[in-house]
């Protein structure tokens, strides 16, 4: 049996009470002289075995009662193995999430989520008399023994990370671990069961639980969660960063605990270069998204630097880590024939004055020879590609680029890829195509970081062609027919939009749609090469830092940093610069439901216990100590009817004998 | 009268009620009180044949000149009454639970019966019991010897055991004439013994009066707390929860009560279980009238 709190254990104590109380009482009697002596002493003859066996009773309800008491207050739980299931365990393999939205403390001036669950495991590893501790942690997925319980807490591979946990594959992991074992062993998966580090409908699921099935003897699985209220905190994260000439443009995201309300205002430090500057940020709501501009010197070539906010619940989501290489014009290219469209699309892709843009047309016969890699974006406004063509194109997606097709009045024949434009429809007379809505969140027609939305009302057209294919609308005509949707394919995007900037097609060259809409597809192609300097806590491309020739050079943690392999932080080789910031999935308030546990460890007949009794649902928790107060009431109940006075035969006096 | 035991208003009020015998009496003197003798007095009892040696002055002369025939008139003999109060002076008599002790309440009612005896004519005498003790005030009908009873019943100490079996025996062999036995006890003595003294007063044909006294807290046995009782008699300590054991004792005192009450019949005592509470002038004036005869009632 395992106890959330353990400290309240001392008042097991009070168990003793009621018979030190017993013991007092007795001891403090009064002395009576008494004439009817024979009748007590037969009485006391009489009644000295029931009367002990009733006292020894009555007491023991009351030790019991008040035991159980302290017991459910000291928060006890336990599972088949651990309490009045019985049987001993050989192994206990734990798979520890040592993500970063572990490090959230369970309340202000408490230990986070990721020691306090440490702890509570030791404490269990002891009552179940210290059986074999394999440890899976989140971040290394390999198996190593820990020598003893005790020092659970002070080895490497339980410290703080700033990487995701995978729990389908971690539970994979312990099964190919125990293939080879004979004895009975149990799972313990102990997470904070944030959703996105479980991906329930993950089909690895599903290969873990067939191969622990398979196993002599299955092991129990143990969900130990430490879910429920937090600390108030707040993070912030990179979403983008940019570089745009002598200034970088970063875009954060600053949130808040989901229990925050009202406004607040956080001192947002951020430190470019060496140059530190704080400034206050309003922070209405749960999140905000905002833009950061930051001059640089002219002449920098490339640099790093990173944005903080201060600490609190969670010290691990309190900074994002960023690096920067030299400014780099954005080439775009536009495939198209000569004619009223190509103009407008070139004049959107590169803008008079906009010295940092430059765009190429090219007819569709020489695409081929023009697509590379360096270019942000392409603006297609030709037919469909085919053969050598298409393949470059295919390849240009999949390695990240964006391309945004336009219609050519002609009903595609050979699809691209599986995607294809229908035939042409003209409006009634008199009549025009009309966007209907348009998501205003995401895509190229979003809102603007200032709110202020795009003039799609403004779009008239006389003539369209629809997409045709796996595609998501991301904006419809006023008959519900797609008017732009949007493809992501590996690291790429591709966006179609039915109509063209023709005077024979619509007034899209007017540019209230056209000219953000080909700006943010460039911008977001271009994003790529400045992401390049920043890679995820534990992804492949951030491997590369555990090069020797890597090294640590930021300075927020401390001034002599440490080369960590899960640790965020900016990392420079050979005048290479790479930010490692925690995944953004890390930052997810979502968690785990019942049903999604359930899908997820649905054949292992796993058994929950909640720390806080509140992840997402509250019955989630295994309500141990219910149990135990059952039993308080229980024993009260037993000790009352003990103590009942029986009802007496003999009240009456005889009746008298001259009566 | 200075003897606190002695309400002189109860015994006015009592007074009017006559202490009867249920059996007939054979006293020295004209009482009012049957005698088992025929005797003189005015009461015709009936006419039975001459045989010899018969007082001829018996003879009925005008049944004779009648019938030819000698009849002897007989008349019931009326006697007076000798009453014995036997008062247990042992030294669980002297409990007093939250109210008056034992022995008080014997006094009272041993004081006022032998008041109202003397003031009809009868005699009243007392004898008072312990293990070592043995006080007796012979019977008299003088209304001075009541002072002799009333003070020696007021000196009575209760303490040690019971000599109730010993005094009851000695009385029933002592009185040869038969007599009236008033015992006021709580009966904490061996039931058999006490039925073999009892029988032994019935051998003798007296009649038999039992005040079986005992206090509400013996019967009632209510405590809050654990209690050390000390016994009254031979001091004997014993510490007891009472919740514990209240089942038992009352099971073990209805028993005793019971076969008291038993043994009392068995020997034809009017036997009376008197808690210490009870007002004394309807327990008086119930115990008289039951005795009286059915046509007197």
């Amino acid at each position: 049996m395992l106890f959330l709190s353990p400290f309240f254990l001392w008042g097991l104590l009070a168990a003793s009470a009621p018979v030190v109380i017993h013991l007092i009482n007795k001891r403090r009697h009064k002395t009576l002289q008494w004439a009817a002596m024979q009748f007590l002493l037969k009485a006391t003859r009489e009644s000295r075995g029931k009367r002990k066996l009733r006292n020894i009773l009555i007491l023991t309800c009351r030790a019991l009662a008040i035991a159980a008491l302290v017991a459910a207050a000291a928060k006890p739980i336990v599972s088949g193995m651990m309490g009045w299931g019985g049987g001993s365990i050989d192994t206990v393999v734990l798979l520890l999430d040592r993500s970063a939205s572990m490090e959230l403390r369970a309340g202000d001036g408490l230990k986070s989520r990721r020691e306090l669950i440490l702890e509570k495991v030791s404490g269990a590893m002891s009552s179940l008399g210290d059986p074999r501790l394999v440890l899976i942690d989140s971040a290394s997925m390999e198996p190593q023994e820990v020598p003893s319980p005790d020092v659970l807490g002070q080895i490497s591979a339980t410290s703080a990370t700033d990487t995701a946990a995978d729990f389908p594959a971690m539970l994979n992991r312990a099964a190919e671990f125990l293939a080879g074992s004979t004895g009975r062993s149990e799972i313990w998966l102990a997470s904070d069961l944030q959703a996105s580090n479980w991906k329930p409908n993950d089909e690895r699921w599903i290969a873990a639980q067939a191969s622990l099935s398979a196993m002599a003897k299955t092991p129990s699985v143990r969900v130990l969660s430490l879910s429920g209220s937090t600390a108030s905190n707040t993070s912030v994260r990179l979403e983008q960063i940019r570089r745009s000439g002598d200034e970088l443009v970063l875009q954060l995201e600053l949130m808040r605990s989901g229990a925050a309300r009202g406004t607040t205002t956080v001192p947002l430090t951020t430190n470019a270069n060496g140059v530190k500057t704080t400034e206050n940020i309003s922070l209405p709501g749960q999140s905000i998204t905002l833009q950061k501009r930051i001059a640089l010197p002219a002449g920098l070539e490339s640099g790093y630097g990173w944005v903080s906010v201060p600490a609190d619940g969670n010290l691990r989501d309190n900074v994002a880590f960023f690096a920067f290489g030299p400014a780099r014009s954005r080439e775009s290219l536009v495939v198209s024939e000569v004619g009223e469209s190509a103009d407008y699309l070139e004049l959107s892709a590169a803008p008079t004055g906009m010295e940092n843009l430059q765009t190429s047309v090219v007819s569709p016969a020489q695409a081929v020879n023009s697509i590379a890699p360096n270019i942000a974006a392409i603006l297609w406004a030709a037919p469909l590609p085919n053969g050598r063509t298409a393949e470059s194109l295919e390849q240009y997606i999949r390695s990240g680029g964006h391309v945004m097709f336009f219609p050519n009045g002609k009903k595609t024949t050979s699809p691209f890829m599986d995607f294809s434009w229908s035939g042409p429809q003209e409006s009634p007379k008199g009549q025009f195509f009309i966007l209907k809505d348009w998501s205003r969140v995401d895509g190229l027609m979003r809102d603007g970081v200032d709110g202020t939305s795009i003039a799609g009302k403004k779009l008239l057209a006389i003539r369209r062609q629809m997409p045709v294919g796996d595609l998501t609308p991301m904006a419809r005509w006023e008959d519900g027919e797609p008017m732009m949707t949007r493809r992501i394919i590996d690291r790429g995007t591709a966006w179609m939009v039915g109509s063209i900037p023709d005077y024979k097609w619509s007034n899209l060259g007017d540019g209230d749609i056209l000219l953000p809409a080909v700006q943010r597809v460039i911008a977001q192609g271009a994003d790529r090469f400045d992401r390049s300097y920043l890679t995820p806590v534990g992804s492949e491309s951030s491997m590369v830092t555990r090069l020797e020739s890597w090294s640590r050079v930021d300075t927020y943690e401390d001034a002599m940093p440490v080369k960590s392999l899960h640790k965020s932080g900016v990392y420079e080789s050979g005048g290479q610069v790479l930010a490692l910031n925690r995944p953004a999935d890390e930052d997810s308030i979502e968690v785990l439901t019942r049903d999604e546990l359930n899908l997820a460890l649905n054949d292992t007949s796993y058994t929950l216990f909640d720390q806080a009794g509140k992840a997402d649902e509250g019955s989630l928790s295994k309500d141990v100590w219910r149990a135990f107060i059952i039993a308080v009431l229980l024993f009260f109940l037993a000790e009352a009817l003990l103590c009942l006075p029986k009802k007496s035969r003999f009240d009456a006096m005889p009746a008298r004998a001259g009566a | 009268m200075k003897h606190d035991f002695i309400d002189n208003e109860l015994l006015s009020r009592l007074g009017s009620l006559p202490i009867e015998s249920r059996v007939p009496m054979m006293g020295n003197v004209a009482g009012k009180h049957r005698s088992p003798h025929r005797g003189s007095s005015v009461e015709f009892a009936e006419y039975r044949k001459y045989v010899a040696g018969d007082d001829t002055r018996r003879l009925d002369w005008k049944v004779y000149a009648r019938s030819d025939r000698f009849y002897i008139k007989e008349f019931e003999a009326d006697t007076n009454l000798r009453a014995y109060f036997v008062v247990d002076a042992s030294g669980s008599m002297n409990f007093s639970g939250e109210g008056e002790s034992k022995i008080s309440y014997a006094r009272k009612i041993a004081a006022s019966l032998a008041y109202l005896l003397v003031n009809q004519g009868d005699a009243a005498g007392l004898s008072v019991c312990t293990d070592k003790l043995h006080l007796e005030v012979p019977p008299s009908r003088r209304a001075a010897h009541l002072e002799r009873f009333f003070t020696t019943l007021g000196q009575v100490e209760p303490s040690g055991e019971t000599g109730l079996i010993d005094a009851l025996h000695t009385i029933a062999e002592k009185i040869g004439q038969r007599a009236f036995v008033v015992i006021l006890s709580d009966f904490f003595t061996d039931s058999a013994e006490l039925s073999d003294a009892l029988q032994h007063l019935r051998y003798r044909k007296h009649d038999v009066a039992a005040f079986h006294l005992m206090d509400p807290q013996e019967i009632g046995f209510e405590f809050d707390r654990p209690h050390r009782f000390v016994d009254l008699e031979d001091g004997t300590a014993l510490v007891a929860e009472p919740n514990l054991i209240a089942e038992e004792y009352k099971e073990a005192l209805h028993e005793f009560l019971t076969t008291t009450k038993a043994k009392c019949h068995d020997a034809a005592a009017d036997y009376q279980l008197v808690t210490t509470d009870t007002p004394l002038e309807p327990l008086l004036r119930e115990f008289l009238t039951a005795r009286l005869p059915k046509s007197k009632h």
